[in-house]
Parts: structure tokens; sequence; C-alpha cells
């Protein structure tokens, strides 16, 4: 591949902040044709001194099963140093296959559109989630302040304040007992505090209903998982999408015009979700009888379904083996990457935590005992201790 | 004022009435989970049993002890046949199966000894006591008085049964966790045979008191229903809740009988005691003895 | 090899969301529904239509809006008869007081009426929960059987409240034979099993199902516990009311309060048990097997003993064979006569060969 072709199949559009790469019928057949091709584009992305979107169309495009594996290495290097997201068009359903098998995250494999009409939508949306967290990270985006919750006798939490910032992958760990789900709870409104108060988005609140919460854009996941075990793994993702749907009982009964096309417009978005967390297969299983992981994987679709704003994870890779909770953390990133999603999660597993966190607030018997860094927390000789001693 | 008395004291006094009936539905429940709607017809069964087999010519209590092994039987053949297949079912279903069971004892029970009202006689008149009515005015039956004795003695047996014998603190451990009942080697079997059986002898005591006052015949299946307004308040698992629900849903539908009823033209006991149960629910939705329960998440 | 799904890909999200996504099934409710609108009419005698298929339609009609409740939404209920009974004396009222009240739109405003009540008894379901609110729900069993007994306006002051139903007349023509009556019925038992159907499908279903299975998820996820619940108290019982509406005026002619007794009640109960919990195809073949089995009984014993039972040890044995039919039934298949339709479906998938 000549140089002249590179500039001729690669289009900068400035005002959209996306890069426009051509592949229509070009053969990649092997490893250095691969490497010449994105030593120029990382050239020239290095140049903007800035980051892209990527737009690829694939249209009768031809790499090679010997030039992919080194086709998917370097184009992962460029999504992650000079990328902002991408979406491809007119992949054939071999290159298809092999881009889902070789990409790691999920969030690569499910961005393939039929058109480019339909990548570029996608596009917007995603810039606009982009600018929507960046716009808004000024202001706090959840603080919870002095929060004390008692059951009869037995202290929960007392006197707990953090704040965690938009776009960021934060944690609260402690050991056993420690307020960790209480405090989840206070947050979506499942138990109401005593004292202190939770500001989300601005809004401060002391009492509020769990239905409330999700109306301003907070889902959450469950310790043990509480999935609705008579509907099939569709049904219970369409609940998620529950405060979306806007059609009455009426239209419904009839099931024609709006109800019907709501009905399917929703079902669409299901559809993604459900390519993404890589459950087609069970689609209409219904979630009792599906295997614990599974389940598990579902109801973070259930909470994803909802396009939330805040996601709470309650310990979402308890019971899991390693490879289980590999998965499970690259979901995590992946939701938070792509969709600007802030997601607070419990966890007990120590090394995950640290691995994917930006923010840990760690608690023991109720009160907050250090916040900061995975790197701070984790040389904080408070914390060393609250956790020796108890021997986890 | 004392008419007011009078009508409380009666009042509260057949509420002992329906605290018997509701405790053979708390024994069940709170040993097996199973809401027993059956619980009424137990009642009929166990009374025509026992009048019947007086009929015959046996005296009182040979007769109630042959009552009682029929109830007996009637235990271990309801869990053989009805409860052990099913066992791990949601309790909905168990619910449905004891409704079936109710028709099935019904129709036994009359099949068995016929369709006749029966006259009780166990020689305790209800006429009011004359030493109330000399010195305070108040008109207190003997037969009410009487139950509430009978009811008193059940209650404080049924108390040393649960808490002083082995078999009874079975019973409590498998009412608070089924696993760990079974785990440290209670019979999950031979304890529902038990509870059953008990259930089954609270339901003759019941049935003999009831078809005292109004006749051994079909409608003492209803009385059943009168007991359930006092599990609403009482709460299904707590035996003192249905003595003490029990005294406020008799005390209120005897003050409702009396005061409201009138008013709308009568008729009301056939739900009054519900309306009370409500009313007592948007004040206190725990129950009466129930804590707050904090939902896990 | 007939009953196969294998070949029919869904191209669309709409083709995969139709009602019955399987083409054997769309054929066979095809057909049932021809046979039903366009052979029974001719084929069926008085007597089948006017004490069999009338009723059992009725009854599916009650047993789908009780398993709107118990089924779909979880709420335990034993108050269905007298939802019905709202219904019927509600169509009734509304045909005597307001002159030019066409029937079917008296039918809508009974079942609505039934529906205002079923809210009412529904409040207590926001604080209590499982057998608590069943034995709540005994108290409008009572109550409202009480009330159109004891109150004369409900019944146009006949004695006990028995009221006898007006003519069902459409446009002129009056449906006074087994076979019309037969038709308008089976028309609103169609349509109405159909939206019911609809609605299990959609979001409101799913509240409902979300509600039931786990209801503090439910709630974090955005579904207000309050008025799902009421909604699914206010749907069960409009429907209920319908079917009560159509007791009376299809069905039976004259009815009192006491016909829709706690017995009524427990019936319906038995035919969402047996039919099926949570399906509408449930509904149909519960009401089915409850309605025929008491005929069936009485046909049979006969056979069975001769003639020499007296009529007392019939209805005895009658009890006990319903009874225990009822528990060999929840032993057998606790999922009901839907689940075994299932269960055979599934098998047909497989056949001829098992593997």
């Amino acid at each position: 591949m000549s140089e002249k072709s590179i500039s001729e199949c690669v289009v900068f559009h400035d005002e959209i902040v996306t890069m426009e790469v051509d592949f229509t019928d070009l053969t990649l057949s092997d490893s250095s044709t691969v490497d010449a091709f994105y030593d120029e584009i990382d050239r020239r992305l290095a140049a903007s001194g800035r980051r892209w979107y990527f737009l690829v169309n694939y249209k009768g495009c031809v790499i090679t099963p010997e030039a992919w594996p080194r086709f998917a290495e370097r184009g992962k290097n460029t999504n992650i140093i000079h990328g902002l997201g991408t979406v491809r068009v007119g992949a054939s359903s071999s290159t298809r296959d092999a881009i889902r098998s070789h990409s790691e995250r999920a969030m690569f494999r499910s961005n393939i559109y039929d058109s480019r009409d339909q990548a570029m939508l996608a596009l917007g949306e995603l810039r606009k989630r982009h600018r929507e967290a960046e716009g808004a990270a000024e202001g706090s985006f959840l603080r919870v302040e002095n929060v004390g919750l008692h059951f009869g006798g037995v202290k929960a939490i007392s006197g707990v304040s953090f704040e965690i910032r938009r776009g960021e992958i934060s944690s609260i760990i402690g050991p056993n007992g420690a307020g960790k789900s209480s405090m989840l709870n206070v947050i979506n409104g499942v138990y109401h505090p005593q004292e202190g108060t939770v500001t989300f988005l601005g809004k401060q609140r002391r009492r509020m209903h769990p239905h409330e919460a999700a109306a301003q854009g907070i889902a959450r996941t469950f310790q043990n998982i509480a999935l609705f075990k008579g509907m099939s793994v569709l049904d219970n993702l369409m609940t998620g999408r529950n405060l979306k749907m806007k059609c009455n009982f009426l239209q419904q009964a009839l099931y024609w015009g709006p109800a019907q096309r709501e009905e399917l417009e929703h079902r669409a978005k299901i559809e993604e979700v459900i390519d993404y967390l890589e459950i087609e297969h069970i689609r209409k299983t219904p979630v009792g009888r599906l295997p614990y992981g599974l389940q598990k994987r579902v109801e973070l679709g259930r909470a994803l379904a909802a396009e939330p704003t805040l996601l709470l994870l309650d310990e979402p890779m308890a019971g899991m083996n390693v490879e289980e909770k590999q998965d499970m953390s690259r979901f995590i990133l992946d939701v938070n990457d792509q969709f600007g999603t802030t997601i607070l999660l419990i966890e007990h597993d120590m090394g995950v935590v640290m691995d994917i966190s930006d923010f840990v607030v760690v608690l023991d018997h109720g009160q907050k005992i250090a916040e900061g860094t995975p790197d701070e927390v984790r040389s904080d000789p408070v914390v060393i201790r609250a956790y020796l001693g108890t021997a986890h | 004022m004392n008419f007011f008395f009078e009508v409380l004291i009666g009042g509260l006094l057949s509420g002992v009435m329906y605290a018997l009936v509701a405790l053979g539905f708390v024994l069940i429940y709170k040993a097996s989970g199973v809401f027993n709607f059956a619980q009424g017809a137990m009642v009929f069964f166990a009374a025509l049993t026992f009048v019947s087999i007086m009929e015959l010519g046996v005296p009182f209590w040979p007769a109630f002890a042959l009552a009682l092994a029929s109830m007996v039987v009637l235990a271990v053949v309801t869990e053989r046949v009805v409860l052990r297949p099913l066992v791990n079912q949601p309790q909905i279903t168990l619910f449905m199966a004891t409704i079936g069971l109710g028709f099935l004892i019904e129709g036994l029970a009359q099949g068995m000894w016929g369709a006749a009202v029966h006259g009780l006689e166990i020689g305790i008149v209800d006429e009011p006591i004359a030493w109330t009515m000399d010195n305070w005015g108040i008109g207190v039956s003997t037969f009410d008085l009487f139950a509430a004795g009978v009811s008193a003695v059940l209650v404080t047996v049924l108390a040393v049964f649960f808490n002083k014998t082995r078999v009874g603190r079975a019973l409590r451990a498998v009412a608070d966790d089924h696993q760990a009942a079974l785990a440290i080697g209670i019979p999950l079997q031979s304890i529902w045979r038990i509870v059953w059986a008990v259930a089954g002898f609270v339901a003759l005591v019941a049935g003999v008191m009831w078809g005292a006052r109004n006749g051994v015949q079909f409608a003492l299946t209803f009385v059943a229903l009168k007991a359930l307004p006092v599990l609403i308040i009482g709460g299904f698992e707590s035996v003192a809740g249905a003595i003490v629900g029990g005294l406020i849903i008799g005390a209120s539908e005897k003050i409702g009988e009396v005061y409201v009823g009138p008013l709308v033209g009568g008729g009301i006991e056939g739900w009054f005691a519900y309306m009370v149960a409500l009313l007592f629910l948007l004040v206190r939705p725990e129950g009466l003895f129930g804590e707050k329960h904090i939902d896990r998440v | 090899m007939l009953y196969r799904e294998a070949g029919q890909f869904k191209a669309s999200y709409k083709a995969d969301q139709q009602i019955f996504p399987i083409r054997q099934d769309r054929i066979a409710i095809g057909l049932i529904l021809a046979f039903f609108y366009l052979v029974v009419p001719f084929i069926a005698d008085q007597y089948w239509l006017q004490a069999i298929i009338i009723p059992v339609l009725i009854f599916s009609l009650a047993a789908i809006g009780l398993n709107i409740l118990t089924g779909y939404a979880g709420q335990l209920s034993l108050g269905s008869a007298a939802f019905m009974a709202v219904g019927a004396f509600g169509a009734y009222n509304f045909m005597l007081r307001v002159p030019g009240m066409p029937i079917l739109a008296a039918f809508v405003l009974g079942g609505l009426c039934a529906a205002a009540v079923g809210i009412l008894f529904g409040l207590p379901s926001l604080r209590i929960k499982g057998f608590y609110l069943a034995v709540a729900t005994l108290a409008a069993q009572f109550f409202i059987v009480w009330a159109l007994t004891k109150f004369g306006w409900f019944s146009n002051n006949s004695s006990s409240g028995v009221i006898t139903a007006q003519k069902v007349e459409i446009l002129g023509y009056t449906f006074a034979s087994p076979r019309s009556k037969y038709l308008i019925t089976l028309v609103v038992v169609t349509l109405l099993a159909l939206a019911a159907k609809n609605m299990a499908r959609s979001t409101v279903g799913r509240a409902w199902m979300a509600v039931r299975d786990m209801d503090v998820a439910a709630e974090v996820i955005g579904i207000r516990l309050m008025r799902t619940k009421l909604m699914a108290f206010a749907m069960s019982s409009f429907y209920c009311g319908v079917a009560g509406a159509l007791y009376a005026y299809t069905y039976l002619g004259t009815v009192e309060p006491e016909g829709f007794n706690l017995d009524l009640s427990f019936r319906i109960l038995f035919m969402i048990i047996i039919g099926g919990v949570g399906t509408v195809l449930g509904s149909f073949l519960g009401a089915a097997f409850i309605v025929l089995l008491p005929i069936g009984l009485d046909n049979l014993l006969p056979v069975l003993f001769g003639n020499v039972l007296p009529t007392g040890i019939t209805s005895n044995l009658q009890l006990i064979v319903f009874g225990g039919l009822i528990i060999f039934f929840l032993i057998v298949e606790p999922h009901g006569l839907a689940r075994l339709w299932q269960i055979g479906k599934e098998k047909l998938r497989l056949w001829p060969f098992p593997h």
C-alpha cells in the first residue's frame, strides 16, 4: 500500500472531531502492509495533537488471516493512544466475526453498523454523551454528607461523607458489616437515613423513593441477584427501559401503532445491550434457569438498559471465578469508557477494586476511615490495620 | 354504662372463641409455613365425629379420646398424602392444596356421619351469672366464662409444650429455619405430623366449644373465616397475637353489632371484623407483635 | 415433524415480538377461533351452549381477571366473585337508570365500577403482602355481597337483592336465543383475552411480573409499586366485572348477590391454579375443567354406582372427588394444565426423534 493511497483513504472531519478511514476494496495481506498503514496513521494523529473519533468503512475490504493479529494489535494501540471512540460500517460477515474475535473489549465488538448514516448517528450519540459528561463535570455529581443510618438500636452508618466525581469508577470497600450495602441503599433511596443528606445532580434530599432515584438516572445491581425469576432474559432487560416507555395501558392492550412501535424501538436498544454483554444465546431463557455468572451479567444488563447516569454495583464479582471476574471487570471498564457512565461499586476482591477504580472510599464499622486513589488507600496505615485486624 | 361493659365483656369472651380457632392456623403456619385453609373443615370434622360418637352412647371423655385419635389419623394421612409430595412447593400451592383438603374433609365428615344438625350438651348453661348480675348489674354468660377458661388452659398447655418439651423446642426450631432444623437431625415429616395433630387437637376443642354453643353443623366451617381477621391483627406466627387479636376482634365486633349495626340495618357480622382488621393495619402495618420488617437487598 | 420452529427465522424484531411467534401456533389459534365462531353455533345444541360453553367462556374471562392480579402481579385475592357482582349490578343499574344505554357500554361501565371498587380494596396491598392480603380481600368478598343485598337501591328494591337482566339488544336486534347470546359472549371474551395477552407482553405486564418476582428490585429500576399494584387490582376487577355482567346478561338472566359468594371466588381461584398461574391459555383450560368436572361427575357417578346412591352421598362424594382432584393436580403438575400443554408441545417439537 503506497503512501498516496493512505492519504486518499483517510479524511479528517474537523468539525465533528472524526477521522474517517475508508478501507474500501483494500487488501491487507501481511504484517508489513498493516504496519506501514498504521505507522502513517499514527504519525498523522500524533501530529494533530488531539484525540479523534474513528469512523471506519470496511466495504469490500479483505484482511487475510495472517494479517489479522497484527491489524487488531495496532488498531487497539491507536485507539488507546489517539481514539475517543470507534464506529464501523460495511463489514462483511467474515470481517465482523474477525473483529469480534479479536476485540478484547465488548465496546468494539458492538460498534458495527450496517450503513454510514447509522454509524454517523451512533457517533453523534457518543459525542453527545461525552460532551454531557464533560459539561456537568464542574458541578458536584454525587455528594454524601454526614449520613447516619440506624435500624432500631443498631447503627449501620454514622457520619459518613464523601463525593463521587462524574465519569469515574469509584469503589466502597471495607470488611463485612462495614455498612457498604447500606450506603448504596441510602444513595438510591431504599433506606432513608436518619441524619445527613445525599445530593445528586444538584438535588438534595433526605427521603426519596427508589423509583425517584431511578427517574433521576440511578440504576443498580444487587449483592444477591435480584432478577425477576419468572421472566425471560429479554423481559428482564425490557423492564430496565420501563421508565422510558410512554404508551399507556390502553394502547398496550391494543398493541397497535404507537405501542408496537415503541416496543420495537426499545427492543432494538435492548438487543444492543444483549450484543454488548454477549448473551444472545439466552435471550428467551427464563432467568431462573441460568447459571450464577450469567445471571449476574443479565442483572448488569438490566441496569444498563436504563442508560443510567450513575450505576451502583453491589459486589458485581461475588462468587465468580478468576475468568468471570476478568470478564466482569472488562464490562465495567467498557461501560464507563463507552457511555461515560459514572460507576460506584462495592467489592470484596481488593485486587479487582484497585485495578479498575479511580477513587476508593474505605468504610469500617459504619464509619469512613479513608478515601483517595487506590495507591493512597493501599498505603494508608489505618486501612491496613482495619484489614489485617479482621483478617481479610 | 353497665350495658356497654356487658357488651364489651361479652365481646371479649367470644373473642376467646375466635382465638381458639385462630390458634389452629398459627400452629401450622408457624411450623410449616402453610396457611391451612382446611382448619375450618377440621373443626367441623372434629366436632361432628365427637358428637356422633357420643350419640352412639359413648361417654364424654372416651368419645373425646376417640375423636382426638381420628384427628391424629387425619394429620398423619394429610402429611403423607398432601404435604410430603408438595414439600418445597411455593406457599400458594400449599395453600390451594389445603382448600382442596378442606373440601375433602367436609365431604368425608358428612359422608361418614350425615349432614344433620346435632345439638351438643356439655353441661354448661348459656345463662348470665347471677353474682355479677346482682353485684355489678352486668350480665356475663357462664358458658362464655367457661370457654375463656378452657382457652386459657389450652394456651397454657401449648405454651408449656412449646417451651418445655423436646418436641416443642424442635417445632420452634423448624419454624425458625427449616434447613437448620434438618441439619441438626430433626425429621421434618414427623414434625409436620405432630403439629398437624396438635392443630387437630385445637380444632377438636374449638369444635366442641362452638358446637356446644351453636350446634354441630356445616356452618362450623365458617367459624374459620371469623378467625382470619384475628390473624391479620395478631400475625400468622404469634400465639400471643392470636389471643390478643381474638380479644380485639371479639370486642369490636360485639360493640359494632350493638352500636353500628342498627345504623346500617344489621347483618354486619360477616364483614365488620375484616374492616376492623384493615383499619388496624393502617395504624400498625406490621401487626400487633410483628417486628418492623427490613428488606435486605 | 409437523410442529417445528426450525426454519422459521425471524428477520425483524417485529416478527419476533408477534403475539404467537410460532407459525403452527398461529394456524392452531386461527383454526380454534374459526371453529368457535363458524362451527360451534351450528352444531352445539341449546344445552351445550347454555350449560357448558357460555359459562366456560364467562369463567375464562373472570379467571383471566384473577390471573392478572394473582398470576401476573402476584397479589393473592379471594374476592373475585364480589367484583363479578359489582360488574353485574353496575351494568344492571346503568341499563335501568340511563335511558337508551347501549348494552355493550353498560358492560364496560359495569366493569369500570368493579375497577373502581377494586382499587379501593386494593389499597391494603400497599402495606401488606401474601396471605395477609388474601385475608384482607375477603373483606371485599363479604362486604360487597352484604352491601348489594342490604341496600335496595342496587337491585331496584327487589327482595333479597335479586335482579333480572334486561333484554340484550344491539341496533334493534335482540339477543334472545342461546346461539346469539353465545356469539356476543364469545366476541367480548375474545377481544378481552387478546387485550390481556397484549398487556402481558407490554410494559404494564412486565411491571406486574417484576413486582410479583421481586418488588424491591422493581422499585429500584423505576417501577412505582403503588401505581402498578393498583393498576393490577383495577384491571383484574374490570375483567371480573365484565365477566359478572355477562354472567347476569348472557348466562343466568337472574342473579342475586348471594350467588357471588366465597365459593364462586374459590372456584375462580381453582381455575387459575389448575389451568396455570400467569397464562391466558390456562385461564380457558382451567375454566373448562372446573365447569365440566361437576357435570362429568354427575354423569359418571350413576354409571359407576347405579342410581342407588342417595343425593346426600352424591354431593359429598362430589366434594371429596373435587377436593381430591385439586390436591392430585397440585402434586402432579403444580404449574397447571397450560404447563402440560407446553410440555406436550416440546415433546411434539422433538417428535419423532426423542433426542
